[in-house]
């Protein structure tokens, strides 16, 4: 399988600020990969610079095969972007404006067959002023597509949804990856989100990705310890350790039998990764 | 691709075109709030003329608002739509597509010149009907003025929409424009100014622009009103040529240092502050 974005030693200042500490990215093509962090961990500088929206500090960085700095138009073309809190264009309707992106490319999908796509069809004649967040967002992804990009660019697309809204664009998401074979690159904050519908996701904490992997591998690499609890000498005892069955074990040989108030707790992956991003950050 | 983004801008400028004639807000503001105010002026001015020269005080007042509409729609409803288009993301959504900011660019003057054409048309339709003023006798001069004008003044308003920081900022950057517009012997003649003040106004387009205006439209009885007393035509071209060379020059950095700082964090972050105050 080829490689869609590579990127090596990345970094990125403010001034004295440094956001991007070296990241190193290599994320497939035809993969559904997301960049998962805290709000302010440089996730969207990141995605900027891969869309050469802006100059990286240093490192080496290649999209489709070329350095966002020195992007054309042609390679512009094959990208798909789909940004925060998009508010442009209010007065045009959502057909017409779907129709007038989608003249500057050569092999752009068919407008109609893109509404439907994303659900829109209704709303077609009408002015993307009047349309709901969700709707709106939605537009924002047929926007993004219509010139069939090879690589898509979502930056927290899902924020602000409800848990409905949420699953149905994830079904949409995952429907236009495995259709037209696009590599899908997504920011969140959210694991759940991560976990549900990529096939990798890297954790950007402190300027440097922490861990890369698929949702499995990522489970076990962010793992934090468990807390074994019991009753000993009238008092309540605590223990936090990375192998919560060890510890069980060695307890029950101790007492030679029950052992009084035994509490296993293995934080979820959620809480997991909030001490993970707790102590990167 | 340079062509077809220039016709996709093209088209696109005629379609926000239309899409302005269909916002109410918009048509009051900018359409009838000109041509009306001018009609209002037509009715109470009635048919009075200037003494010693047989033309009448309206007709003088219509190619001043002829001259104002080129210059009000270029340097500052221009500018206030670039200012707006960034704050609201179009300009960034026309970034992300190949050949999108040269499209955008054709658009906004597209439009611009649709809102002059329009509102021009309007202008000297009020006057004629309404207040019995003459059509011009020298329409050549006429075309190549406004023209000229409208050229000179475009790539102006597009460089001063890439410098203005913010919404907030057009409303100070109108200021200098409306002192610019009394001075510059659109509204009354320019002889009447202090010396120093004609010399001022004489250095912007606007001066000029009404100039060759006044002299497609009003007879050579009012070169009394006009410094040197002629129309000096060949000083008209001049001068707005020079202006179109100065936009020219000026606009395309001016535009690409502000679309190239354009970015998703930039937009968020100017949403959020207008959000909070």
């Amino acid at each position: 399988m080829s490689t869609a974005v590579s990127v090596r030693g990345l970094r990125m200042s403010y001034g004295t600020a440094e956001v991007l500490r070296g990241v190193d990215l290599e994320i497939r093509q035809g993969e559904i990969f997301t960049l998962l962090g805290p709000n302010g961990a440089g996730k969207t500088t990141t995605i900027e610079i891969l869309e050469g929206f802006r100059k990286r500090s240093a490192g080496e960085v290649s999209v489709l095969g070329t350095d966002p700095d020195k992007g054309t138009d042609a390679w512009r073309a094959r990208l798909g972007i789909v940004l925060q809190n998009w508010r442009d264009h209010a007065r045009w309707g959502v057909r017409e404006l779907i129709v007038h992106l989608s003249e500057f490319y050569d092999r752009p999908h068919d407008p109609d067959e893109l509404l439907a796509a994303v659900g829109l069809t209704e709303q077609g004649g009408q002015q993307i002023a009047r349309l709901s967040g969700g709707q709106r967002r939605r537009l924002d992804v047929a926007l993004g597509i219509v010139g069939r990009p090879e690589l898509l660019f979502l930056d927290e697309p899902t924020t602000g949804f409800d848990p409905e809204a949420r699953r149905e664009f994830h079904r949409l998401i995952e429907k236009l990856a495995a259709d037209d074979g696009m590599t899908v690159l997504l920011t969140t904050h959210d694991l759940v989100e991560a976990e549900k519908l990529a096939h990798r996701t890297a954790i950007l904490a402190g300027g440097r990705i922490t861990v890369c992997g698929t949702p499995a591998e990522l489970a076990q690499a962010v793992q934090a310890p468990s807390r074994v609890r019991w009753v000993e000498d009238d008092r309540e005892q605590v223990v936090t350790t990375p192998d919560p069955s060890r510890t069980a074990w060695e307890l029950h040989r101790r007492f030679d039998g029950p052992v009084p108030g035994l509490e296993i707790r293995r934080p979820s992956l959620e809480e997991s990764y909030l001490e993970l991003v707790g102590r990167n950050a | 691709m340079n062509a077809k983004a220039l016709r996709i801008g093209i088209k696109r400028g005629w379609t926000e075109h239309t899409h302005l004639l269909k916002t109410r807000k918009e048509l009051v503001g900018t359409l009838l709030g000109t041509v009306g105010v001018f009609a209002a002026l037509t009715l109470w001015m009635g048919d009075s003329v200037i003494e010693g020269t047989g033309v009448s005080r309206l007709t003088f007042l219509m190619v001043g608002f002829l001259a104002y509409t080129v210059f009000g729609t270029a340097l500052m409803t221009l500018p206030m739509a670039l200012v707006a288009d960034r704050e609201e993301g179009t300009l960034l959504r026309l970034r992300t597509i190949p050949g999108g900011i040269l499209a955008y660019l054709a658009g906004r003057a597209t439009t611009a010149l649709c809102q002059i054409a329009v509102q021009s048309a309007l202008i000297v339709a009020t006057g004629v009907l309404l207040g019995g003023a003459p059509l011009p006798h020298d329409w050549l001069t006429l075309a190549w003025v406004l023209l000229l004008g409208t050229v000179a003044t475009v790539p102006l308003g597009a460089a001063i929409g890439s410098v203005l920081p913010s919404k907030n900022a057009v409303g100070i950057a109108t200021l200098p424009m409306i002192a610019l517009m009394f001075t510059s012997g659109v509204f009354f003649p320019a002889t009447i100014m202090p010396e120093a003040l004609q010399w001022i106004a004489q250095t912007f387009p606007l001066y000029w622009q009404g100039l060759g205006l006044r002299a497609a439209f009003l007879p050579d009885t009012m070169l009394a009103a006009e410094i040197a007393g002629s129309w000096r035509l060949p000083y008209v071209a001049a001068v707005l040529a020079a202006w179109t060379a100065a936009g020219m020059l000026l606009a395309p950095p001016l535009i690409r240092r502000v679309t190239r700082r354009e970015s998703g964090s930039r937009l968020a972050a100017r949403q959020l502050a207008a959000q909070r105050s």
